[in-house]
């Protein structure tokens, strides 16, 4: 009946795990290769490819290798179904390095992707990308992270920080500078999610430099509460050596407590010797600091400082120093030490880092605690006590290594955990690590108090059903007893009895974990009895008669052993002696090995030790016992016995007292011998474990106890120096300004410079180009003034300079990188250099820096702010360049104007010049998808007027003729449907067409809204929270234009710094200038506080728009300028924020 | 960073691997893995982190499937073994369980998870509230779909707008038809019990688990009667810590559903609620054995699921065991070499009329006279409907929320490590 119930259950359980299946993908798992793969692959559909690449992952999963598949499923990147996609990069991802070839032909689809949309599909692509991890593309993922560095989406930046790592990862040394450069824009992030990544970045591309580190110390401290988890564990320890390299050790932290501070205080204590020095320290806290308990000599100052000096410098080069040279090296004398109580940085590193202690994230926590271990003055460091305990409960994984860093700590200082000791008891979920672990700690922080209690326990875990950790239980006991020799008795008696119950069970040796549990407890008995032998001697007696019960070799060779070194103590001891040599004697053919030898041993000693009376018995039995050891099987004993024999042949020797004085004076050499050999003092060898490797608390290395590649000592205290004294005012004063780089000294004002710089340069995708104009950027101002003069006066010039410029500056941007890659390897087809640019050149004024005619002048006198805008000058793009356009020079400027036509019209002025010999005939400039004819354009633009739609080009008349070195403008209406996209236009000329692209502006998608001051700020506080966007930058133009400031009149530094701002944002943008506040500030060169507002309103909807600027920093330092942006349209807003910013970090050019 | 991550069912076959870096790791290191942990047995099971020949690995055993995280260079141990926890939480969650079956009939959805949760080795996107919005967890609805129509995407096309907030854990403006909030005191009673029936250690770790479903981005204010008597605590990432360092007040805005609000400890408690005395005595190879249980301080709230295991020692060849209430099992369970025999006592609740009692004998093997080893009795127990370590909540407020919401409070207290010596 049962059975046939049973059955059902079965069959029933089985549909129902059947219907729990159904609709997954569990088929494909079980079959992955049951149809034909490849077909799928190139099906139409998207769901048989999607079951295609499933099947493909199945086999991956399974550890079959599917590489063969590789460029079918490459084709499927273009997919448009989201799924897909997934599934394409992860097999991509898989096998990108084995087949590099085939990986490349994705590089467009991912470049198409970069500029998407949707911020998922752009993280994803790059994230791919990156991950893809061939040399060849490195330059071109470098851009894209660079590019997706500056995205909106804090995803997308998030991802862009992961994909540095990547980059670095491929070990290029032409890169490396970039991607240090990014990681430090990166942590400059105002998102904290991007600033978590961004630590992981720096720790694994760059983790020495911490110069990045020291701009936004501060910043990066207040932000770490709000970090993700994961980038708090690993900011944590970035913030930690930034602190230590920088203002080196804590002077009142663990760390230093066993220093001589007295030296450090008043530097004439030279003469104290280091034992000296170390308690007046003690007795100076102790005297000092109420929280006795902690410092009351209790903290195990050796081990403290070999802690702290093997966290400097690393266990393996601190221990081979140990051993040849002097614990105080004089090296570490030379340590500059600060102070938590005054600096601002510790401190708040400590405030910041105390919250974390409470984090459900158990990394997290013993990252925070690691810190206040380190760097926490002594009496706060019993914060970490109950967070450290309480991680104990989290997960048995982390338990462990929890376990391993309270074990270090509670060597150090005992007292820390003392308190806790309940914590360490055992539960019966605990592994043996664990176990063995908790055992450790307890004997470590037993205390007189606790010590019954702890003993308590321990006679529970004896009976414990895994011997092995009885038997470290039985050790532990021993160590606790050797420690308070106050309960040395109870233990005593506790393990005599433990001994007496397990040598029951020795008959039939039914485990081996048995004899384990008795032989540590002897050797327990053993050591508790070597501190004080003479008291103890009914316990030797006691274990004497326990063996005949004994039968493990090894712990009877312990008693044996015990018999031979105390024969002469106590009363009982010599009169039970006889009994048991002929005892031993007798079952000494029985015995094993180790067990004779101890016997010969001990009869050595005993003959030694024995009164005149006993000796003639004792001789007997020895030579009966040499006697037979002579024969014994075994060759060690057979040499032991010649060995004592001829080593006491004094003693057993005849008594015949004629011999020679040769002999009377050998026999006496050899009784020295014999004594020192048996009776001397053996040192135990020293229970200090000096050669313990301490490694960083919390760290892989401390748990598998050997460096691990990549383990980094702290840094060396003080490490880091500045050069300009001013920072270090700064940070003592306990600056206001957090990320402030400004403020820097010069070797740093330089790399914001060159980080925008080269970036901004990079954009263009032509490296070599880069280069040369980094190298301008470094020749400073006065080469800059120099030509700004000259561009004042002969404005043509200017111009016509950049002309020429062009072939150089501004290439067809796909041939040059065409031609920089076809040289190394065939790499021209592949990459589609326009999509890459169509994404990249958002900004269309980058490409063509040096066209760009600097609207920067020298001030001829004070002007009021209004003047301004008469020296506001557009900025000329080129949209067709001589070279490409058979001697057609194209060049466009927006235009302030506004369209009558419709409201989304943007206005450009054109110009058309004719650079060749030939007259040009019938130019025109149309949409890239009307092939519209010169004849039908009157029609198209009627029917364009009359429709309420608005086109994206209002067709332009044609120029018939253009003859040459003509110039003809035009004002030309365009409607720009993507804030960022470059619209594609083709120019007709002489019946032959070329295709342009013109890149919008974002900047004149708005117009001038006139308002004043009150009406500002009424609209600003209308736009409050989501509405307004911030970031910094770094601006440096007027350093320039301060630097040639010996003319009259331009002498008021404020006014220069403002007209630079305030020109070169209205040479980019159409806004109009509401107005500057002058900083107030009793210090000339401080323009902290100047604030510029403009307003303008959104050309389609008349959305109101306000830019703030307000400055930091001194005058002829770079400028720290914090950009907002209120604006109710987000989108708009953020790119508009996005283009001041890189508008302003761009340094002018001339 | 880590490098690999491969998932090993209970048989040690890898069903799932995850390359991180191009530091490709052979599965190979699974092999040898498996064969070490076949040869040094227990101890090596549960070592969260291996130094093996090539790599460091770090392990995480959860319900049968084991998860490796494999490194060649320094990181912190713990983040490895936190994410392989988050991992297996984010799993089961998502499938409903953790076991082979289970993840082989999931393992595109494990893959584009693991894809999700971690990016070049280093975490990426935790947060399971996130995750959910990313990647659809498999339910009825999909799989009927995916059956009928051949065609379903798991994977969202649009990126979760919490990426980009300041309270990453929410979901932006979820709309709830029903606002309410639940707030359970959820408590695991430690306790060990020693040889001579005295208490040595009494103490409980209770969690604050909140399942909330509210519209909007409410702000909840939760105080407590008596939070001096919490010993440690943890909390959720929505925790505002300063109100907490300044009166003790957990101020928050709350994820969507259920989540875990706050985690504490409640050291040296006095009151267990029930005793368990066993009591062994052997000759002559055998052993006597009796076990009773009775209520020691009435919680006035019925306890109930009351279990009490202990394993047999070794060394027992035989056992025969009768209860007077309730049943026993024997169950041998085999973990990796060797085998553990379990006894387990399931009581259920108490009876009125007669306390609890289970007797028999266990024969030991040949040549022992007398029991060597003595086991330690697990306990396990519930009450519902109060917490006690005595936490009691105040009040919980809220700000930011149109209407006011139904609020419910619970408590719970079950056995966590509930050891009684024997």
């Amino acid at each position: 009946m049962f059975t046939q119930f049973g059955a059902t259950a079965e069959s029933l359980s089985k549909a129902s795990t059947m219907v729990f299946r159904i609709g997954t993908d569990a088929h494909l798992y079980d079959d992955p290769d049951d149809v034909n793969i490849a077909p799928l692959l190139d099906s139409k559909f998207d769901s048989e490819k999607c079951e295609a690449l499933k099947r493909l992952l199945a086999l991956i999963a399974q550890g079959f290798d599917v590489s063969n598949f590789f460029p079918q499923v490459v084709k499927n990147v273009a997919s448009q179904s989201i799924e897909v996609k997934k599934l394409v990069y992860l097999y991509l991802l898989h096998y990108a390095e084995k087949r590099p070839n085939e990986a490349l032909l994705s590089i467009n689809y991912f470049q198409k992707d970069l500029g998407d949309t949707n911020p998922l599909v752009r993280a994803w692509a790059l994230r791919t990308m990156a991950g893809i991890r061939l040399h060849v593309i490195a330059p071109l993922v470098l851009v894209a992270v660079s590019k997706c560095a500056r995205d909106p989406s804090v995803y997308v930046r998030k991802c862009a920080a992961n994909a540095l790592p990547k980059v670095h990862d491929l070990r290029l040394e032409e890169n490396t500078a970039a991607i240090e450069e990014l990681v430090g824009f990166l942590l400059n992030d105002n998102s904290p999610g991007v600033i978590g990544a961004a630590a992981a970045a720096f720790a694994s591309v760059c983790p020495t430099n911490l110069s990045l580190i020291g701009r936004n110390y501060r910043r990066l401290c207040e932000t770490l509460p709000d970090v993700e988890e994961w980038g708090q564990i690993v900011l944590i320890g970035i913030l930690l050596r930034y602190a230590i390299a920088r203002h080196g050790l804590v002077k009142e932290s663990i760390m230093l407590s066993s220093r001589d501070l007295e030296n450090i205080a008043s530097e004439n204590g030279a003469s104290d010797t280091y034992q000296k020095g170390n308690e007046d320290s003690n007795a100076y806290f102790g005297l000092k600091e109420s929280n006795a308990d902690l410092t009351n000599g209790v903290c195990k100052s050796e081990v403290v400082d070999i802690v702290s000096r093997s966290y400097l410098e690393g266990p393996d080069k601190y221990l081979s120093k140990h051993r040849c040279a002097d614990v105080l090296s004089s090296e570490l004398e030379g340590l500059h030490f600060t102070s938590a109580k005054d600096n601002e940085d510790i401190k708040i590193l400590l405030l910041c880092t105390s919250p974390l202690l409470w984090s459900h994230n158990s990394a997290v926590v013993l990252a925070a605690a690691g810190v206040h271990w380190i760097m926490a003055p002594k009496e706060d460091i019993q914060k970490i006590v109950k967070p450290l305990l309480f991680l104990m409960r989290s997960s048995n994984s982390s338990k462990y290594v929890v376990l391993c860093n309270i074990q270090v700590f509670s060597k150090a200082v005992p007292s820390l955990f003392a308190p806790h000791f309940e914590d360490f008891f055992m539960s019966p979920s605990d592994s043996y690590q664990v176990k063995a672990l908790k055992l450790e700690i307890l004997s470590t922080i037993a205390t007189e108090s606790s010590i019954s209690s702890i003993f308590q326990e321990f006679q529970d875990y004896v009976k414990d059903p895994d011997r092995k950790f009885a038997a470290d239980t039985v050790a532990a006991i021993g160590l606790c007893a050797q420690q308070f020799p106050k309960v040395a008795n109870t233990c005593l008696e506790g393990l005599l009895a433990l001994a007496s119950h397990e040598s029951t069970y020795g008959d039939n040796a039914a485990t081996d974990g048995e004899a384990i549990v008795l032989l540590q407890a002897i050797y327990s008995i053993k050591a508790i009895i070597g501190k004080d032998p003479s008291s103890n001697e009914k316990v030797i007696v006691h274990l004497i008669r326990s063996l005949e019960s004994i039968r493990v070799p090894a712990a009877r060779g312990m008693i044996i052993w015990m018999v031979g070194e105390y024969s002469d103590i106590g009363n009982v001891i010599p009169k039970v002696l006889p009994v048991v040599l002929k005892y031993l004697a007798r079952c000494f053919t029985v015995e094993e090995v180790e067990t004779k030898l101890q016997i010969l041993n001990a009869c050595g000693k005993v003959l030694l030790h024995s009164k005149e009376e006993e000796l003639w018995a004792y001789r007997k039995v020895l030579s009966y016992m040499l006697d037979l050891a002579r024969c014994d099987l075994n060759y060690d004993i057979r040499d032991r016995a010649r060995f004592i024999k001829e080593l006491l042949s004094c003693y057993i020797g005849s008594s015949d007292t004629e011999e020679g004085k040769a002999q009377q004076e050998s026999r006496d050499v050899s009784r020295v011998l014999a004594g020192r050999i048996f009776g001397g003092q053996i040192k135990a060898p020293s229970s200090e474990q000096f050669s313990a490797r301490f490694y960083l608390p919390g760290s892989l290395s401390h748990v598998v106890l050997h460096a691990a590649p990549g383990y980094e000592p702290l840094p060396r205290p003080c490490s880091l120096n500045f050069e300009d004294p001013s920072i270090n005012s700064n940070i003592v004063e306990g600056a206001k300004r957090p990320g402030d780089g400004a403020t820097q000294s010069e070797s740093y004002t330089d790399d914001p410079d060159s980080v925008s710089g080269s970036l901004n340069e990079e954009s263009t995708s032509d490296y070599s180009y880069a280069d040369s104009i980094g190298g301008s950027d470094g020749t400073g101002g006065s080469n800059v003034s120099s030509s700004l003069s000259e561009v004042d006066v002969h404005k043509e010039p200017l111009i016509h300079l950049s002309e020429v410029g062009y072939p150089n500056a501004n290439p067809d941007g796909g041939s040059h990188v065409d031609n920089q890659y076809s040289g190394s390897n065939n790499l021209g087809e592949l990459i589609s250099t326009r999509s890459l640019e169509s994404w990249l050149d958002e900004n269309p004024n980058s490409g063509h820096n040096l066209s760009e005619p600097s609207s920067i002048r020298k001030s001829s006198a004070r002007i009021s702010i209004g003047h301004i805008h008469g020296r506001v000058e557009p900025k000329i793009c080129a949209l067709l360049d001589p070279a490409n356009g058979n001697g057609l020079s194209v060049d466009y400027a927006f235009s302030s104007e506004l369209s009558s036509l419709s409201p989304l019209l943007v206005c450009l002025q054109v110009s058309f010049k004719n650079c060749s010999t030939e007259p040009m005939m019938n130019l025109q400039l149309v949409e890239d998808n009307k092939r519209q004819d010169s004849s039908d354009h009157a029609s198209a633009m009627t029917e364009s007027s009359s429709h309420g739609d608005v086109p994206s080009l209002v067709p332009m008349e044609e120029i018939a003729n253009l003859g040459p070195s003509e110039t003809i403008n035009i004002m030309l209406q365009v409607r720009f449907r993507h804030h960022l996209l470059p619209l594609k236009l083709v120019l007709w000329c002489n019946g032959k067409t070329y295709p342009v692209k013109l890149r919008p502006d974002i900047g004149y998608f708005v117009r001038p809204l006139p308002m004043d001051i009150g009406v500002f700020s009424a609209k600003e506080a209308q736009l409050p929270g989501m509405f307004e966007y911030t970031r910094r930058c770094i601006f440096t133009d007027h350093i320039g234009e301060l630097k040639k400031g010996d003319k009259p009149g331009t002498n008021d530094q404020f006014l220069v710094i403002c007209e630079c701002l305030a020109v070169k944002v209205l040479s980019n943008a159409n806004f109009f200038l509401v107005s500057v506040d002058m900083p107030v500030s009793a210090n000339l060169d401080d323009a902290s506080g100047l604030r510029l507002r403009f307003s303008g309103e959104l050309l389609s909807n008349s959305v109101p728009c306000l830019v703030t600027l307000v400055l930091e920093g001194t005058c002829f330092e770079p400028l720290n300028i914090l950009v907002k942006v209120n604006c109710e349209e987000t989108v708009f807003g953020l790119n508009l924020l996005n283009r001041i910013v890189n508008l302003l970090a761009e340094p002018a050019r001339g | 960073m880590m490098q690999c991550i491969f998932l090993l069912s209970d048989s040690g076959e890898v069903m799932l691997e995850k390359q991180l870096t191009g530091h490709r790791v052979d599965r190979s290191i699974c092999a040898w893995f498996w064969e070490q942990s076949i040869a040094q047995g227990d101890s090596f099971k549960f070592m969260p982190v291996i130094a093996s020949p090539t790599h460091y690995i770090f392990q995480v055993f959860r319900e049968g499937i084991t998860f490796l995280a494999c490194t060649q260079v320094e990181m912190p141990p713990l983040m490895a073994t936190e994410f392989l926890c988050r991992v297996a939480d984010v799993l089961s969650d998502y499938l409903g369980g953790l076991n082979e079956d289970l993840i082989k009939d999931n393992f595109v959805i494990v893959y584009e998870l693991l894809d999700e949760m971690i990016d070049n080795g280093f975490p990426l996107t935790t947060e399971p509230n996130i995750l959910r919005e990313m990647i659809a967890p498999p339910n009825i609805v999909s799989k009927m779909l995916s059956v009928v129509t051949g065609t379903s995407s798991n994977v969202s096309n649009t990126l979760p707008v919490a990426t980009a907030s300041c309270v990453p854990w929410r979901k932006m403006d979820p709309k709830n038809t029903s606002n309410e909030v639940y707030v359970d005191l959820v408590e695991e009673m430690d306790a060990i019990i020693s040889r001579d029936g005295t208490l040595v250690k009494c103490e409980i770790y209770g969690e604050v688990q909140v399942n909330s479903h509210l519209s909007g981005l409410p702000d909840l204010t939760l105080s407590f009667a008596n939070a001096s008597i919490l010993n440690d605590v943890r909390f959720h990432p929505c925790v505002r810590l300063r109100p907490w360092e300044s009166q003790q007040i957990l101020s928050f805005v709350p994820p969507d559903g259920q989540f875990k609000l706050m985690s504490y400890r409640v050291k040296k408690l006095k009151n267990i609620p029930i005793y368990v005395k066993p009591q062994l005595s052997s000759d002559s190879g055998m052993c006597r054995i009796s076990v009773l249980v009775g209520i020691k301080n009435d919680p006035r709230k019925p306890i109930d699921s009351i279990t009490v295991e202990f394993q047999l020692p070794p060394c027992v060849l035989s056992a025969n065991l009768t209860p007077n209430h309730g049943t026993v099992n024997i169950l041998a369970s085999k973990v990796l070499m060797f085998f553990d025999h379990t006894c387990s006592w399931s009581i259920g609740r108490l009876p009125k009329d007669k306390a609890p009692s289970l007797s028999g004998t266990l024969v030991l093997a040949a040549g022992l006279e007398r029991l060597p080893v003595f086991p330690t009795f697990q306990v396990g127990f519930r009450v519902m409907g109060i917490a006690l370590s005595g936490l009691q909540m105040d009040k919980l407020d809220f700000k930011n929320l149109p209407s006011r919401p139904y609020k419910g409070f619970r408590g719970l207290t079950r056995a966590g490590e509930y050891q009684v010596r024997s």
